[in-house]
């Protein structure tokens, strides 16, 4: 049982890196500046790799139970360890086009993933609304990054507002809920509601904006307008980090929220979940059809992906847990594979329009057949790694008898296909206007060849990973 | 490590290697992938002469737990119907990579998609895990796409987006059912698992039954194709490249019949019981409906896509009939069907690709609206198909072997088994079965039209230039084919010894309608 500060290890870990970075930033000349996203990357994959190591033998509650970690929180930090990593990645071939602050870019990064890791971790809904924060202004600033390009700016003002207002939405709830039960302790509260004879309203309407808040963070309709226009307009790595890793946080606080202050209310949150769910599914999967830029598409494809893990949530068994995590994993790998294929192309066409990715396969085999994996991945298609987490969510969804939202599901499944399919059209199916070959980094080449095999690998052998998301998820059942 | 698994590696390995191989060296790729098939297809024929008859059952059988938290084992095993049908595949794809040997544009991306393609169809035919099962099931539309989009000629993006969403549509209806099956056995068991031989122990309510068979049966029956349900089919045929309609009409439509086998009739037997009389209704459908609108199709490709929906509405008759004889006919039609399909889409592929038009000649007959036509109008400026036997013989003979054995003549595995479904047929929709040999009529008559049409019509010295199959790799796959028909057409008992063990077991598993174990042999 570890204790104290000795719990925080890894956002330390983080924090120092992300101010280390900062300091050598001011040292660092502009031509050294990718130097430190590597520093970073590799200070990143240390700390991955001792959670991977550390994953099932540490444990414990700190500070006067504001923070805990258990395995669901293991779990949470090295997905959003690895998602730095990746973005952090695709950030070192976007570098030339951030103007100014390449620096303080990768410090936002770590400092993000940090507030990220907190939140996995809160059990407070003061901890959670801390690290939420923490997230959410580097969020804002991330968005707007490019300051001389006026759709970043429009990106970074219209998340600003609307991140405001939902954090604005969620210390309400979260006042009225410490209002009628006394606390702010996820378990404290819990036993309150137990014991409580009759449903207060305030707690009600404080339970409904806490929810609100949480729905605007992962992008559930009708919650999620603030997508299509922020993706579309903030640099590439930051739309990638938002649709992976706010997107992982929102859920992981979700779930925690959901199953630990709020169980005992399970009845009446388990059939709004649900149908959230089946409303993000097919609003998302439906407007992403009509759409001609890449960025966009693949936001609304992240409102639809958030629609399943969704389903799981409502499902709310070790199997749908599990199977939101599992999922989480897969989404990880297969989004920002499709991502970093888009910073690589827009490098040399200057362009996010799916009509410029016409003959890819010509131009970069590796980068078609990296697209190509990653969105058929998120439609579901096996071997890939997202096929199986559609499977086992829509089963846990069909054990808890909610067979009309799997069939929701089920069918989404082909809705979906048909967007990502329009894609892999133009990459294979029609021809380049200019055949000239596209070129691709060393790094980026090793980067797409170890994420196309881990979804593949994901996909035909998921064992391990389910057993670890099982593992993770126990920790509510 | 069974047998099986070595013949769903063989393209696995295949595909690999061909991934390592440059673009350039097509001839190194074309020979892997003929190796790769060549593995399978020896294997698989060795199998037939090591599987025991009088013994039954799942033979050559492998069991390895893959996610053991939920059920799933990497669990393969055959009877006599997958046997025979594993042999089909074999058989196609081998014969396939051959006929595909004159592609040119993209060859290594070709070979994997086929390759890839054939492994999900392995698949599927092997694995006695239900999540195996909707995963290889799943696994073989993804790759028609881009073979039919990149490869593919007629209207090829819409028939392509068309069939895919369709196939995927079907696919996630029978997932449904899979799943509320896999609950449904857990909560009557206590253990989860998606193991097809625990699960055909279990004996699901009636109810439950008859109501989860209709997913299964559309889900499935989709792929078949079955009327209504058949509209993805007839353009995605003229669309795709002649291996890849080769696979798809011959063996990705069995795909679907032996899905309503193996998870409606065997699982859900109750079910098939009740929902059968609707499939003897809607097969109707296919074989007379199919059948006419051949009649009328000008290119030929449409020609023979209309007719492989009209030959597995009487797989699907056989099927619904429920009983040894029809049932064991209707597998051995999936396979002869499968054998002779292959054969005339490859034969008109070849036609196709040296004249580039299918099109029967205006004075053989009056045509129906023929999408192709209307879309395709660099088809209809070329010169008339006519008299191309004198040019053409091999091809030519054939051809007219196809178009008898199509029709059913006797000497050819289609009669035999054709046979088998309308005796079966009989004894329970007589008025189904007699119609259906009117189907065999309507087959002969479009045949003979496109026979006697572009083979021995005037000569038409525009194509003097048309070249004839004389290379061994060019005879190879339509001697191979057609040696099959004529052996299992002369020769039966073969395959139907085989079939019959399987169809005992299913059949037995019907008239209980309750729990029966079907025996397993390491």
């Amino acid at each position: 049982m570890m204790t104290g500060v000795a719990l925080l290890w890894a956002e330390l870990a983080v924090g120092l890196l992300a101010l280390a970075v900062l300091c050598m930033d001011f040292v660092a000349p502009r031509l050294d500046k990718p130097v430190l996203g590597y520093v970073s990357v590799l200070g990143l994959a240390a700390v991955l790799a001792d959670l991977v190591q550390r994953a099932g033998r540490v444990g414990g509650l700190g500070f006067s139970g504001m923070y805990v970690l258990d395995a669901y929180a293991v779990f949470f930090k090295a997905l959003f360890v690895l998602t730095a990593i990746l973005v952090l990645l695709m950030t070192l071939e976007y570098a030339d086009r951030l103007e100014r602050g390449q620096g303080e870019f990768y410090a936002f990064i770590l400092l993000a993933t940090t507030g990220m890791m907190l939140l996995s971790s809160a059990s407070n809904f003061i901890t959670a609304f801390l690290s939420l924060e923490l997230l959410a202004i580097t969020s804002y600033i991330l968005a707007g990054y490019l300051r001389g390009h006026p759709k970043s700016v429009e990106a970074g003002m219209k998340f600003f507002v609307i991140g405001g207002v939902s954090t604005g939405t969620l210390l309400y709830g979260i006042s009225f809920v410490y209002g009628a039960t006394g606390s702010v302790d996820f378990k404290d509260v819990a036993a309150t509601i137990l014991n409580r004879e009759s449903t207060d309203p305030a707690l009600v309407l404080g339970m409904v904006l806490v929810l609100v808040g949480v729905f605007f963070k992962i992008a559930a309709v009708p919650f999620h307008v603030w997508i299509p226009d922020v993706y579309e307009g903030a640099p590439t790595p930051v739309a990638a980090f938002l649709s992976v890793g706010s997107k992982a946080a929102g859920f992981a606080l979700l779930i925690r929220v959901l199953l630990e202050p709020m169980l005992a209310m399970k009845s009446s949150w388990s059939v709004v979940v649900a149908v959230l769910a089946a409303v993000t599914l097919c609003f998302g999967n439906l407007a992403a059809i009509p759409q001609r830029n890449i960025k966009r598409l693949l936001g609304y494809s992240s409102i639809g992906q958030a629609g399943y893990l969704l389903v799981g949530v409502a499902a709310a068994n070790e199997l749908g847990i599990g199977s939101v995590l599992f999922y989480l994993l897969a989404y990880l790998l297969s989004n920002l594979m499709a991502f970093f294929v888009v910073v690589i192309v827009s490098n040399t066409t200057a362009s996010d329009e799916i009509d410029d990715y016409a003959g890819l396969w010509r131009r970069s085999p590796l980068l078609a057949a990296a697209l190509t994996i990653g969105l058929l991945s998120l439609a579901g298609v096996p071997p890939l790694a997202c096929f199986f987490g559609k499977f086992i969510i829509l089963g846990a969804a069909v054990q808890e008898g909610l067979i009309w939202l799997a069939a929701v599901g089920a069918v989404n499944i082909v809705i979906s296909l048909y967007y990502y399919l329009l894609v892999v059209k133009r990459l294979y199916l029609w021809e380049a206007t200019d055949p000239r070959p596209l070129p691709v980094t060393l790094v980026a080449r090793w980067t797409l060849a170890a994420s196309t095999a881990g979804v593949v690998f994901i996909g035909v052998y998921p064992s391990p990973f389910l057993e670890w998301s099982l593992a993770a998820a126990r920790v509510f059942f | 490590m069974s047998w099986l698994t070595i013949i769903f590696l063989a393209p696995v390995l295949g595909v690999i290697l061909i991934l390592l191989t440059p673009a350039e060296n097509k001839t190194a790729i074309r020979r892997l992938a003929a190796a790769a098939t060549s593995v399978s297809l020896v294997v698989a024929v060795g199998l037939l002469f090591l599987f025991d008859r009088d013994a039954g059952g799942f033979q050559f059988v492998q069991k390895v737990a893959w996610v053991p938290s939920i059920g799933i084992s990497w669990h393969v095993g055959v009877d006599g119907i997958s046997l025979v049908l594993v042999l089909l595949t074999a058989f196609i794809i081998f014969t396939g990579v051959f006929v595909s040997f004159s592609i040119e544009q993209r060859v290594k991306e070709f070979y994997i998609m086929l390759l890839t393609l054939v492994t999900g169809v392995f698949g599927v035919f092997i694995t006695l895990d239900l999540f195996w099962f909707y995963f290889f099931y799943e696994l073989s539309v993804i790759p028609m796409y881009l073979l039919i989009g990149v490869w593919g000629s007629t209207n090829k993006e819409y028939a392509t987006m068309k069939l895919t969403l369709y196939l995927t549509f079907g696919a996630v209806i029978a997932l449904v059912a899979i799943l509320a099956l896999y609950v449904m056995a857990a909560d009557l068991t206590g253990t989860y698992t998606f193991d097809l031989l625990e699960l055909g122990a279990i004996a699901f309510p009636q109810n439950t039954q008859i109501l989860l068979f209709l997913p299964v049966l559309i889900g499935f029956g989709i792929l078949v194709p079955m009327w209504p349900f058949h509209s993805w089919s007839p353009g995605g045929h003229a669309a795709a490249p002649s291996a890849a309609s080769m696979l798809h009409a011959g063996v990705l439509m069995k795909l679907g019949a032996y899905g309503i086998i193996r998870v409606g009739i065997v699982l859900l037997p109750e079910g098939a019981k009740a929902w059968m009389p609707l499939v003897a209704v809607l097969c109707m459908a296919n074989i007379l409906y199919g059948g006419y609108v051949a009649m009328t199709r000008r290119d030929m490709k449409f020609m023979v896509g209309y007719s492989s929906s009209s030959h597995m509405g009487y797989v699907l008759l056989g099927m619904a009939s429920l009983n040894i004889i029809a049932f064991t006919g209707a597998v051995l039609l999936m396979f002869a069907h499968g054998i002779m399909t292959g054969l005339a889409f490859a034969l008109v592929g070849w036609i196709y690709e040296q004249s580039h038009t299918r099109l029967l000649p205006e004075h053989s007959g009056r045509y129906g609206y023929d999408s192709a036509n209307a879309r395709d109008p660099s088809q209809a400026k070329y010169p008339e198909l006519s008299g191309l036997a004198p040019q053409l013989p091999f091809i030519g003979g054939c051809f007219v072997a196809t178009g008898m054995a199509s029709a059913g003549l006797p000497g050819f595995a289609n009669f035999v088994s054709e046979l088998m479904i309308i005796v079966g047929a009989f004894s329970v929709y007589p008025v189904q079965a007699v119609l259906a040999v009117f189907g065999v009529v309507v087959t002969a008559v479009y045949y003979l039209r496109a026979i006697r049409a572009v083979l021995f019509g005037p000569v038409n010295p525009a194509w003097g230039k048309l070249r004839d199959a004389r290379l061994i790799t060019e005879r190879l796959p339509y001697v191979v084919l057609i040696l099959v028909l004529l052996i299992v057409g002369f020769y039966p008992s073969l395959l139907v010894d085989v079939i019959h063990t399987g169809s005992v077991a299913v059949m037995e598993k019907v008239a209980q309608g309750a729990t029966i174990v079907v025996q397993e042999r390491p």
